[in-house]
């Protein structure tokens, strides 16, 4: 029997060192894209950063440095993502994707005050893979995306209230009152849309109804803050911050 | 609606909404076909475990009502790769995965008692015959369509592995002495070709490390046997 234990004594070898070159092969692309996806967050997290921060000019330039990051990502891993395996590696790039979307979605807000679609992102995203290899955005990873940048109009919106100063929607009118007002419009406008989509089954069900409670605790907290604006505005001190909720921030995604 | 000048086009919902509705027909349909083979599954696995507590000598008409089981799942594997062909593979693949695991497994087990009567029993049929079984291709690369991958085909051999161990004290009872020392080196045999793959932290990983307590069950028996001068000479 200990002719067994040896590998050459099995009539299966042939056939398991296929499996194992097949299997290895898989195993690479699969981290590769893993850790395409980390980065990408990262970077992405970054741009959220630079592109909410109240200063116009420097918007751009960080914008595009930190795209070069993510674009160089995506050539990496495009060629393993083509045709069958497109679909194969999308729950390990699920997350890069989201929270790109979340930076694109929020530049695009604070560039036009519109939603960006999810052709116009599909577009955006296949490009980042080379002509040749587009990066395939599922709508899924859209949606989840925009989910998550509510938060950042709450952030956006909030620090915009404190600093007096507003950026991004209704910014031509001089009064911040009505300027903070229209951001909450819009995110509103966002939630009743997030609120209408019905979806039954499946992953994304399940992703959702993590992020429905999150998305509404961030519209909320910016009306508290334009309540608080309202009734105390005129008396607020230099640095005050608008008070959101009384539980303290922190239970919100993409800190 | 305010959506006309709020942020939000409406267009960009109505087209995320009939996206989501034609993901969620499409999984119906594949749903419904899966559920059918999943009956079938059930119906080949009760018919095959009937080797338990048959005689060596009769195994034919388990093998008989085993084929016609398989057949049965073969007609649903057709419709369910039809249908699956029309999207791409990796994106529905875990909805038929564990049945199809249980498919394949039905077709090896039935395979290594002896279903083609032209080779002795104890073969594992390869994946390539699996899937010619089947009539669908197998690990495909060039192409996205529906197929039989590398870990189902796994996933059920350790299923094969786990029913032999069973089997093998079950031929004792039933007084075959030949049987486990076949399964013995066929266990082995397997257990060999698993250790030369670089397995990851998944399910196949974790059930792939159980075999060498089959391996181990099974040499206690022929141990048994053979501490009795029960194993047949020749």
């Amino acid at each position: 029997m200990d002719a067994s234990t040896a590998s050459g004594g099995s009539p299966f070898m042939p056939m398991f060192e296929k499996f194992r070159l097949e299997l290895d092969e898989h195993h690479d692309r699969r981290e590769r894209v893993i850790k395409a996806s980390r980065d990408v967050t990262a970077a992405s997290k970054k741009m959220i950063r630079t592109v909410g921060k109240p200063i116009p000019p420097g918007v751009r330039k960080g914008f595009t440095q930190h795209e070069e990051v993510i674009r160089s990502q995506y050539t990496n891993i495009s060629k393993d993502m083509q045709g069958l395996n497109s679909f194969r590696y999308q729950r390990q790039i699920s997350g890069g994707n989201q929270e790109l979307l979340e930076a694109l979605t929020f530049q695009h807000y604070l560039e036009t005050e519109q939603l960006l679609s999810y052709l116009e992102a599909n577009d955006r995203v296949a490009g980042l893979g080379g002509p040749e290899s587009p990066i395939l955005l599922t709508p899924d990873d859209y949606l989840l995306g925009v989910f998550d940048m509510v938060g950042e109009l709450m952030r956006h919106a909030v620090t915009a209230m404190a600093t007096g100063e507003l950026s991004g929607a209704a910014s031509s009118t001089g009064n911040e009152n009505i300027a903070s007002r229209g951001i909450l419009a819009d995110m509103r406008d966002l939630r009743s849309s997030l609120e209408r989509l019905e979806v039954d089954d499946g992953f994304l069900s399940r992703d959702i109804e993590k992020k429905m409670p999150v998305m509404k605790q961030c519209v909320e907290k910016v009306e508290n803050a334009a309540y608080g604006l309202i009734v105390r505005g005129s008396e607020r001190p230099k640095g005050w911050m608008p008070d959101t909720d009384h539980v303290g921030k922190g239970e919100v995604e993409g800190y | 609606m305010a959506s006309q000048q709020g942020m939000v086009d409406a267009a960009i919902f109505e087209d995320l909404q009939a996206r989501v509705d034609q993901d969620a027909t499409f999984r119906d349909e594949i749903k419904e076909i899966v559920q059918v083979l999943e009956k079938q599954t059930r119906t080949a696995q009760s018919i095959l475990s009937k080797a338990h507590s048959t005689p060596t000598s009769q195994i034919n008409d388990v093998i008989t009502a085993g084929n016609a089981a398989i057949q049965a799942e073969a007609d649903t594997v057709a419709k369910l790769s039809t249908t699956a062909s029309q999207q791409p593979y990796y994106k529905w693949n875990n909805m038929w995965s564990r049945q199809m695991q249980d498919v394949i497994f039905s077709i090896l087990l039935c395979g290594w008692l002896g279903a083609n009567p032209t080779e002795p029993s104890g073969q594992l049929l390869t994946i390539e015959r699996v899937a010619s079984i089947l009539n669908i291709p197998v690990n495909l690369k060039d192409r996205d369509a529906f197929h039989i991958t590398i870990e189902e085909y796994l996933q059920a051999l350790i299923s094969l592995l786990d029913e032999l161990a069973r089997l093998a004290r079950n031929s004792v009872t039933l007084g075959d002495y030949r049987r486990p020392l076949q399964i013995s080196q066929f266990v082995k045999d397997v257990h060999a070709g698993f250790q030369i793959l670089n397995l990851k932290n998944d399910s196949l990983r974790r059930r792939s490390d159980g075999i060498k307590y089959r391996v181990k069950e099974v040499e206690d028996v022929v141990y048994d046997l053979s501490l009795r001068n029960l194993i047949p000479k020749e």
